[in-house]
């Protein structure tokens, strides 16, 4: 069983390739593990781990004089080797082999749910054809010419939040917010649920004593009455905002512009 | 006893056949259309509720003349459905009551696969047409690959004398004539099911038909 294998390293992880080759003439099962101190992150599909792997390695089926190629990722920096052949062994000639299409399943147990996951189609309706009915709940996105300092950014678009009545504060001057987590009228925005949610949580399983105050601090009862709501109400938003923000930042992370060449071009 | 009702085609009316069906073996009927909600609803936790992780299966069986596991209606809720949890999730119902219809949505993807994967046996719906045929043989293909057992087919809304056993013989499976009687079509809205409507049409006479082919 010969065994060869690439390296890469992105970012924290490493992305294992690897190639194996049965130079026997018979079917062999041969179980690779890999050597990284971290679980192997598998090939998926639908979110389901590829057939044969678990988070320790893989076990593959190959057939005689066949090359079959693999990869994972692992958390971890780069190890040599990364992968080794933990065992080779011969497979029963009864046993049928699964080619050409049908579902993988167990042993012994048959084909079940995640097999079906793993080699139909997906279900979900595309993201597009969920955000777009909806739109992020509550947040528009403006355009905002920025002040002259880099007119580039002119088409650059910032989220600013908007009340459930329908008015959308202005999303600030822009000046001076680079360096900043967030622009200004973002960070007011999450200063005014904060400040929401800190009352919830002083009301949660409160004694009278703090009520009292807390509804004092308010001004009243009638203050607090959709305090129940709107909290609910921007736990959604955040999770919305939470989802937007982590798929931008994913997107974000993947470019690379090749300013060299660029500056070549012009 | 987890049984799918499936088809392939859409329209040729799974959720009325699964419904009815229900109603004559005394069973749960689970909505397990993600994306095109057909049972009724209701308030309350429904299947994307229980796929998103958010309430107790048996929490969500809503009473009723048929009780019904409701399926949401959003899209964003289908999205957000681990398909993977269906199987425990049926499991936990069928501990509590026994019978379990699973109404499958159309198409070939995973949301009518892991359905079929998760049950014993399946009834396929056919209509009396020759194009509806063909997708209910892909079905079958795909409920034999998934290990559940066809135990009798139902072509449904038969207006003129279908071939009943070319269709038999296509599929491999005893099929049941469904006559187009308005009272089925009204059940599942109505919440009357034909058996208990008008138990002696010859519609509730197939879906009975159907009911006794199931093992239990």
């Amino acid at each position: 069983m010969d065994l060869s294998w690439t390296v890469d390293r992105a970012g924290d992880a490493s992305l294992v390739r690897c190639r194996v080759h049965n130079d026997d003439a018979v079917s062999r099962r041969v179980r690779i593990e890999s050597r990284f101190d971290a679980p192997v992150l598998p090939p998926r599909r639908a979110g389901v781990p590829e057939d044969g792997w678990d988070a320790t390695g893989v076990t593959l089926r190959i057939g005689p004089g066949e090359r079959r190629g693999f990869g994972f990722a692992a958390p971890s920096p780069p190890v040599e080797p990364p992968v080794t052949v933990a065992s080779v062994e011969p497979v029963d000639s009864d046993e049928p082999a699964r080619e050409g299409g049908g579902f993988a399943g167990d042993e012994d147990a048959g084909p079940t749910a995640a097999d079906a996951l793993r080699e139909l189609g997906d279900h979900r309706p595309p993201r597009a054809a969920v955000d777009g009915g909806r739109g992020v709940d509550g947040i528009r996105t403006l355009k905002r010419a920025r002040e002259a300092d880099d007119p580039r950014d002119e088409d650059l678009a910032v989220a600013a939040p908007c009340d459930s009545d329908g008015g959308c504060r202005d999303a600030g001057s822009g000046a001076g917010e680079r360096g900043r987590a967030a622009p200004e009228a973002v960070d007011e925005w999450f200063a005014a649920i904060e400040a929401r949610i800190d009352r919830a949580e002083r009301l949660t399983d409160a004694d009278v004593e703090t009520a009292t105050a807390v509804v004092a601090d308010a001004g009243g009862v009638d203050a607090l009455a959709d305090l129940d709501e709107r909290v609910a109400k921007d736990a959604e938003r955040l999770r919305a905002v939470s989802e937007r923000a982590a798929s931008l930042a994913e997107r974000a992370a993947a470019t690379d512009v090749p300013v060299g060449a660029l500056d070549r071009f012009a | 006893m987890i049984l799918a009702v499936a088809g392939g085609k859409g329209g040729v009316g799974k959720t009325t056949v699964a419904y009815n069906l229900a109603a004559a073996l005394g069973a749960v009927v689970v909505d397990a259309d993600l994306g095109m909600a057909d049972l009724p609803g209701g308030r309350g936790p429904d299947l994307h509720d229980v796929l998103a992780g958010r309430a107790d299966p048996t929490e969500t069986v809503r009473a009723g003349s048929v009780d019904v596991v409701p399926c949401g209606r959003t899209l964003g809720g289908a999205r957000a459905c681990d398909l993977s949890a269906l199987g425990d999730a049926m499991a936990a119902i069928e501990r509590e009551r026994g019978t379990v219809v699973l109404d499958c949505p159309a198409g070939r993807r995973a949301d009518a696969g892991v359905p079929l994967a998760v049950a014993d046996a399946c009834v396929l719906v056919v209509s009396p047409r020759a194009f509806a045929l063909a997708d209910a043989i892909r079905t079958r293909e795909l409920a034999r690959e998934l290990d559940a057992g066809l135990v009798g087919c139902a072509v449904n809304r038969v207006t003129e004398e279908p071939p009943t056993d070319a269709i038999a013989d296509a599929l491999g499976a005893p099929a049941a004539v469904v006559p187009a009687d308005p009272r089925v079509g009204r059940s599942v809205a109505a919440e009357r099911p034909v058996v208990d409507a008008a138990p002696e049409s010859d519609a509730a006479g197939a879906i009975r038909e159907l009911a006794e082919r199931v093992p239990r």
